[in-house]
């Protein structure tokens, strides 16, 4: 059931993202004044329309595009980022270990979603931004699952009986360490990415990351808020996306760790 | 055990002063403050002597070394918006995110870990089904959009609630579920699958085998060796509910440390957003060394070194 919903919820997002231009019967930034805040269903608008008459399934489908490209940069950027500093921390044990562990405490030491959104002020907004900060957000916890992992593998006995015959260090790495601690860095990745999500919708939200007119579902839902007595559609479509995509993410991502890892806490 | 603490003190003492430079090496990346604070028309010569007077014109080491001399006695300059103490201003926040925190972990814990244990307790019951449906609900929901539609609900349609600020107890109850919410869903789900490890241990066979009734074979064999897991979540999370404070207070206009974050980081006011990060990030990490120490105490079997 878990399996089939997340796949299902997953593959609806992904549809909505790729063939948001064909599957949209408006222009996401088309205004259209006389038709405002209509409620849906009236004049061809499946969802409703806005303060500035733009269709809201269109800007909703659109919103996909833009959470998922985001998610799934920031999800790739943060794996191999993240993903490698691990692997050499827990290769090479000495100083790059306690380095890269002391800037990992300071990161954790504060909230990951404050973390982004500081960062993202500093650097500016836009889509590339938001994708630089909430990875410089997110990176450590890849680094921090992956060098525990590398920590055990390296002890187990293939590993040691390839160095014994000869093997050079990074070749040991990456054909017999990185392969073994590649599914906890997936299954990592598939928890991250609804987290990311969310939290590139929350800094939109609360005025950083995507600019308006840019259809994002976190700056839709900020604007929604000046018109909640009149257009409850406005907050509660977009809204209700954002939560299925990251419920559809996350069921995959809990199926992937039961079957792959299931001893990995996140 | 006084090592241990000696030695995690100083730990921390260490992550705070790295995190107070990282700080201000991202507030002085991110470009001249000043510009941005002045009006359009400004003179370069005013311009000039606004930063003179505030100390931007002199060499990084010089600004970094004054920082950091401020920072131990609590001192982050002025707030270029209020004209006033940046950590009074921080300070002076303080007690609402506080009772907002206090509220929500205290409706978290309250409604979270007995649902945990009940439906590991009758797993697979009804009582299960539903909670697991809810807690994996809670966990996708975002708190913004569950604020957005309680509003509606119950302040635009019923008209029970206030839609923000703060005042009497009608207006902590939003965002108290809000900010409740998702940790919530996080800690029923690890309640439950903590004591599902611990039923499957032998002594609770032995305690069920000489005839212990059931209710002190989880009150007390069950509960104490599952809280561990539950522990290190709660202080996990309570750092966490500072960052969902962030977010929950800018939605229901909370005068607290959250709003306050927002607010200076979008006027860019960097003195209020320096101290109120740091204090943050203090506050984040004096929760995690209590977590650690609070191990030691449940279990006897970690030896703290």
């Amino acid at each position: 059931m878990k399996k089939w919903l997340g796949i299902g919820l997953t593959l609806t997002a992904l549809l909505a993202a790729f063939a948001a231009s064909w599957l949209s019967p408006h222009d996401p930034l088309r205004t259209d004044f006389p038709q405002s805040l209509k409620p849906p269903g009236v004049a061809g608008h499946l969802l409703g329309t806005d303060q500035l008459g733009r269709d809201l399934f269109a800007r909703i489908l659109h919103g996909a595009r833009l959470a998922l490209f985001i998610g799934g940069c920031t999800v790739i950027l943060t794996a191999v980022v993240g993903g490698s500093l691990g692997l050499v921390a827990g290769f090479v044990e000495r100083w790059p270990s306690a380095v890269l562990m002391r800037i990992a405490d300071v990161q954790l030491s504060f909230p990951f979603i404050l973390l982004a959104m500081t960062i993202n002020a500093i650097v500016g907004l836009g889509l590339r931004n938001i994708i630089l900060s909430l990875s410089a957000a997110g990176w450590v916890v890849y680094a921090r699952v992956v060098r525990g992992e590398v920590l055990s593998v390296k002890q187990r006995d293939y590993v040691h009986a390839a160095a014994a015959l000869g093997m050079s260090r990074t070749r040991l790495m990456v054909r017999h360490v990185l392969p073994n601690v590649a599914p906890s860095i997936i299954v990592v990745a598939s928890l991250q990415f609804s987290s990311f999500i969310v939290a590139e919708a929350a800094i939109s939200f609360l005025g950083f990351g995507i600019q308006p007119p840019t259809p994002a579902w976190g700056s839709m839902l900020s604007e929604s808020r000046d018109f909640v007595y009149v257009a409850w559609w406005l907050a509660a479509f977009p809204g209700a996306a954002l939560a299925l995509t990251a419920l559809g993410v996350n069921l995959l991502g809990d199926w992937l760790r039961d079957t792959m890892d299931p001893k990995l806490r996140v | 055990m006084r090592a241990y603490v000696v030695s995690r003190l100083a730990q921390t003492a260490l992550v705070v002063f790295l995190s107070l430079t990282a700080v201000f090496a991202m507030v002085r990346l991110s470009g001249d403050p000043v510009l941005l604070f002045m009006p359009m028309d400004i003179q370069a010569k005013d311009v000039n002597e606004f930063r003179q007077r505030l100390g931007f014109n002199d060499p990084m080491p010089v600004q970094y070394a004054r920082f950091l001399a401020g920072a131990v006695r609590g001192d982050f300059g002025d707030s270029l918006r209020y004209r006033q103490d940046a950590m009074g201003l921080v300070l002076e926040r303080l007690p609402a995110t506080l009772l907002l925190a206090g509220t929500s972990l205290l409706l978290t814990f309250a409604v979270a870990v007995p649902l945990g244990v009940l439906s590991a307790v009758r797993r697979d019951g009804l009582l299960d089904h539903v909670a697991t449906i809810s807690t994996v609900l809670g966990q996708a929901t975002p708190g913004f959009w569950l604020g957005l539609m309680l509003i509606y609900f119950f302040s635009v349609q019923l008209r029970w609630l206030p839609t923000g600020g703060m005042g009497g107890v009608a207006h902590l109850v939003m965002p108290t579920i809000v900010l409740a919410a998702f940790y919530a869903a996080r800690v029923a789900r690890l309640t439950r699958s903590a004591v599902l490890e611990v039923l499957g241990e032998d002594y609770i066979l032995t305690a069920r085998a000489k005839g212990l009734g059931e209710g002190r074979v989880i009150g007390k064999h069950t509960l104490r060796n599952s809280a561990i897991p539950i522990v290190t979540l709660a202080g996990l999370e309570a750092g966490q509910v500072l960052g969902g404070a962030v977010i929950t207070e800018t939605i229901f206009a909370w005068p607290g440390l959250g709003r306050l974050t927002v607010q200076a980081l979008l006027n860019r006011d960097f003195p209020v957003v320096l101290a109120a990060v740091f204090f943050i990030s203090l506050m984040y990490t004096v929760i995690n060394l209590v977590v650690d120490l609070v191990y030691g105490w449940l279990d006897p079997r970690v030896h703290l070194r």
